[in-house]
């Protein structure tokens, strides 16, 4: 009776959750009874399940899932061309999108199958709110909590140990080698600003949040640091970007103040933006 | 250009007034290029800085590092590339409307877009460092479609004819393109990056493309502007033309020959853009006559002014996000044809 | 030595026969005209010899064969008056009667001077140097028909092949363009080939005549003794008389079939 009680509270309780949330999740149907067959399209929501003590019933992630290790030895797909019956045919409990393709959650859910599909998160918050999400449906909703009191504790400490300066260094984060980065109204841009950083693409922010510029913007533009979001997509490094047209005048270039980040860690939004928050902090004070 | 002035009462068809406008106008667009862009330096500036690198000239500008390198590292060779790249296209295209006898041929015509642009998304799409290897692979690409363009139209048999050429042409083009667009779609995540290749842009010009381009340009344009007496000849028809003395079939292989590479070159450094082999030499026909002894000369000018502006179009019109210099060139090609047509039907 | 010697050529279009086996020779300076019914291989054989189609047998110039001397020196040699030349519209005659120079030109090469005053003399000799500035596509009939001939002239070659020159000409012109030839051959020996429907003027302008019919070369020699009713009869299915005009030149006149 217990059991069947609980079951309920968890069912409104994700209901509600889902009236709520703002930014947060999209489609969802109501969480099944039992999962023991996980199936993720998601790298970020891969790295929150195996956080969330659950990896070993993922039973298949999208090639892009590569943290932890363990993600790799699970079946694969390919996330932009899904089929419902590539998906299906894993026999899932539960499935995890990140980016509908086209009615691929249509088509599970004509199946019967679970799923949950996440929008990008648009602020910190947004993330804690997910992990709540997703620890709700695959029962765990006490490691959700606990992960989520840690990162907020490693977080705040992260942003405590930010000494005072008189002005907030400037900086540039790169997406991808033509020049497409971030305003502070994202996600990614909003950790940045919590540290104390400006960004110097808040000017030009064409509403989309992803501006694109150009060399000779950022030439004039002069940040103290460069932050470089895709040097395992693309090759980029120190050196390679020493190397475009004018970029050796750059003080953030001439200085040593280019960071390579790595890019699954930039971009992603799961346990693991705590490392992205350190290390953007240790460049810039530490 | 070295053409005897008069014949009793005949003037050569390209008169010496023209060629000072193209060049004028060369000129004209190659400084705007310069002085304008997402940062603000002030017009007179950009001239001392300019004037303050040639020998015996001591000007100074004012400027600090990262402007001057703005106007050296990043403007002037993206103009340069933006002039280079037009002067080429609208060359091979004034070229391949002469050698086919066709005013709507362009330097895409026989497959050399189609491949360059499979060779190009074949080495995005594989992922790794980019930059270095895709010129590589387009022009390769480029090649290659023409090669097999040419074997295509042997192997039709019979007299390899202009016709038999541009249909082999034809048949080649789609096969790559559904090559490219079939390799492109299995790659999702690299579909942006190989639009926006397929698009063009001159924006991730510096000198190294300028001087990867130049040798190419050069020697095509040569070749080809060498050839417009032949072309000439040939716009009585093949057949008229044999009997005058030409070896079409020769003359054919070599033109296209040079066409082909300076545009794969052309196409591997700045992508695929459209309408300036067309928009370009078809202009310089309505206004200067049919002659290629004209066409050819003013296209090479025409079209260097006309990319370097709709370069400058695309860098400012949104600024700072810039529009692929394809879309530009398309905006302005589409109501071009629309006065032709209006036009043709009030011409002769 | 002949300046022209056909020797056995064939022509064939894709398997079908339309010159088969012929031979002729023409002298420097002498006029021979092709006659015979629509279809029977003249145009065909002098694209032969112009070099534009491809034949079996032997073309030579002068006594060397036109295979061995290569395109651009058999230009200088012969020249083609097309039957329907095409005029590209934009052109003006004084640039379309400097294509003729082109076998006298290097593939790379620019015109010279002297090939400028070989035009504007082939203009002249056909008093037409008023049309050289004007544009090929607003010349009449009779005035695109001389610009023509006179790029034929430009070439300066000792043999010239007129494919139908009185084609869509009225008669004032016909002769004009007739006389021209006519004029050009006694002054410099240019052998002339030429395709001529109209029996009368081929027997009015030309020394001799050939006939041909389903490409073979039937009978060829003097005027009086091909053009006879029997053999018009015979070849082109039409009924003739053939008398003598008042000077003596032989007149071909079609005659009406008799009804009741």
């Amino acid at each position: 009776m217990r059991g069947m009680l609980r079951r309920w509270v968890v069912l409104w309780i994700a209901v509600v959750l889902a009236a709520v949330a703002c930014g947060g999740d999209g489609d969802r149907t109501a969480a099944p009874i039992e999962v023991e067959r996980i199936v993720s399209a998601s790298p970020s929501h891969t790295e929150i399940l195996y956080a969330l003590g659950v990896g070993d019933l993922v039973i298949a992630t999208d090639l892009t899932s590569n943290f932890p290790a363990a993600a790799a030895e699970t079946g694969k797909f390919d996330a932009f061309n899904v089929s419902v019956e590539a998906v299906a045919a894993f026999e899932p409990d539960l499935v995890i999108l990140f980016y509908d393709p086209g009615d691929v959650v249509e088509g599970l859910e004509a199946l019967g199958i679970t799923t949950l599909l996440f929008s990008p998160p648009a602020t910190l918050d947004d993330v804690f709110d997910q992990i709540r999400d997703l620890g709700e449906a695959v029962h765990r909703p006490d490691e959700a909590a606990a992960l989520i009191d840690q990162m907020q504790g490693d977080l705040a400490a992260v942003i405590e140990s930010i000494p005072e300066t008189d002005e907030a260094p400037t900086y540039y984060h790169e997406l991808d080698p033509s020049m497409y980065t971030v305003t502070s109204d994202t996600f990614v841009g909003g950790l940045f600003a919590s540290l104390g950083l400006e960004n110097i693409a808040d000017v030009v922010d064409d509403g989309t949040g992803f501006p694109q510029l150009s060399s000779e913007y950022l030439l004039q533009a002069n940040p103290n640091f460069i932050f470089l979001a895709d040097t395992k997509c693309c090759g980029e490094s120190e050196d390679t970007v020493a190397e475009r047209p004018g970029w050796d005048t750059l003080d953030a270039v001439s200085e040593g103040r280019v960071v390579e980040l790595d890019d699954d860690v930039a971009q992603r939004w799961g346990p693991r933006i705590v490392d992205l928050v350190a290390a953007v902090a240790g460049a810039v004070y530490g | 250009m070295g053409e005897p002035a008069s014949m009793g009462r005949l003037k050569s068809p390209l008169r010496l007034w023209q060629l000072l406008a193209g060049f004028a106008l060369v000129t004209g667009a190659l400084l705007l290029g310069t002085m304008i862009g997402p940062v603000s330096i002030s017009p007179a500036a950009v001239l001392q800085e300019i004037l303050g690198r040639l020998p015996f000239v001591s000007v100074d500008s004012g400027l600090d590092d990262r402007m001057a390198a703005i106007i050296w590292d990043i403007r002037l060779p993206r103009v340069l590339l933006g002039g280079l790249v037009g002067a080429t296209l609208a060359a091979a295209g004034g070229a391949y409307q002469g050698v086919f006898r066709n005013p709507l041929a362009d330097p895409y015509l026989l497959g050399v877009a189609a491949g360059a642009g499979l060779g190009a998304t074949l080495v995005i799409t594989a992922g790794g460092s980019v930059d270095a290897v895709v010129p590589i692979a387009a022009f390769v690409g480029a090649v290659l479609a023409v090669a097999l363009t040419y074997l295509l139209g042997a192997a039709a048999g019979g007299r390899r004819t202009g016709v038999t050429l541009i249909l082999a042409g034809v048949a080649v083009a789609a096969f790559f393109t559904a090559a490219q667009t079939f390799v492109q779609q299995q790659n999702g995540d690299t579909v942006r990056e190989v639009y926006s290749w397929i698009l063009g842009r001159l924006s991730t010009a510096g000198w190294s493309e300028v001087v990867l381009l130049a040798p190419y340009a050069a020697a095509a344009i040569l070749v080809l502007l060498m050839h417009r007496r032949l072309l000439d000849v040939l716009s009585v028809g093949e057949e008229e033309a044999e009997a005058l003395g030409v070896n079409t079939g020769c003359m054919r292989l070599t033109v296209v020959a040079a066409a082909s590479l300076g545009t794969a070159a052309a196409v591997a450094v700045s992508g695929l853009i459209g309408f300036v082999g067309i928009v370009v030499p078809h202009t310089v026909r309505l206004m200067a006559g049919s002659s290629y002894r004209a066409i050819l000369p003013l296209s090479v000018l025409g079209g260097a002014a006309f990319l370097v502006l709709a370069d400058v179009v695309a860098r400012t019109a949104l600024s700072p996000t810039e529009i692929p210099i394809g879309v530009v060139t398309a905006f302005v090609g589409g109501p071009f044809f629309a006065v032709v047509l209006r036009t043709s039907g009030r011409r002769t | 030595m002949s300046a022209v010697t056909v020797s056995g050529v064939s022509v064939a279009y894709n398997g079908l026969r339309a010159v088969a086996d012929v031979d002729l020779g023409v002298g420097p300076g002498e006029w021979v005209a092709l006659i015979g019914p629509n279809g029977s291989g003249k145009s065909s054989l002098l694209r032969a010899v112009a070099g534009t189609v491809e034949y079996e047998g032997d073309i030579l110039f002068d006594g060397v064969d036109r295979r061995v001397v290569g395109r651009r020196q058999a230009a200088r040699q012969v020249a083609l008056v097309p039957q329907h030349p095409f005029l590209p519209v934009g052109m003006r005659s004084g640039e379309y009667v400097l294509l003729g120079r082109n076998p006298h030109m290097g593939y790379w090469a620019m015109e010279k001077v002297d090939d400028l005053r070989v035009s504007m003399q082939a203009l002249q000799r056909l008093s037409a140097e008023d049309l050289a500035h004007r544009f090929l596509g607003s010349l009449s009939g009779g005035e695109r028909q001389r610009v023509v001939l006179a790029r034929a002239i430009a070439q300066e070659a000792s043999v010239l092949l007129l494919d139908e020159p009185t084609t869509g000409l009225d008669i004032g012109h016909q002769q004009q363009v007739l006389d021209l030839v006519e004029d050009l051959r006694r002054e410099k020996g240019i052998a002339v080939l030429s395709a001529l429907h109209d029996l009368t003027l081929a027997a009015q302008y030309a020394d001799r005549l050939a006939l041909l019919d389903g490409g073979r070369l039937v009978a060829e020699g003097e005027k009086s003794q091909i053009l006879t009713a029997e053999q018009l009869a015979r070849f082109s299915g039409a009924r003739v008389s053939v008398v003598r005009g008042p000077e003596g030149q032989i007149v071909v006149i079609p005659r009406r079939a008799q009804r009741a």
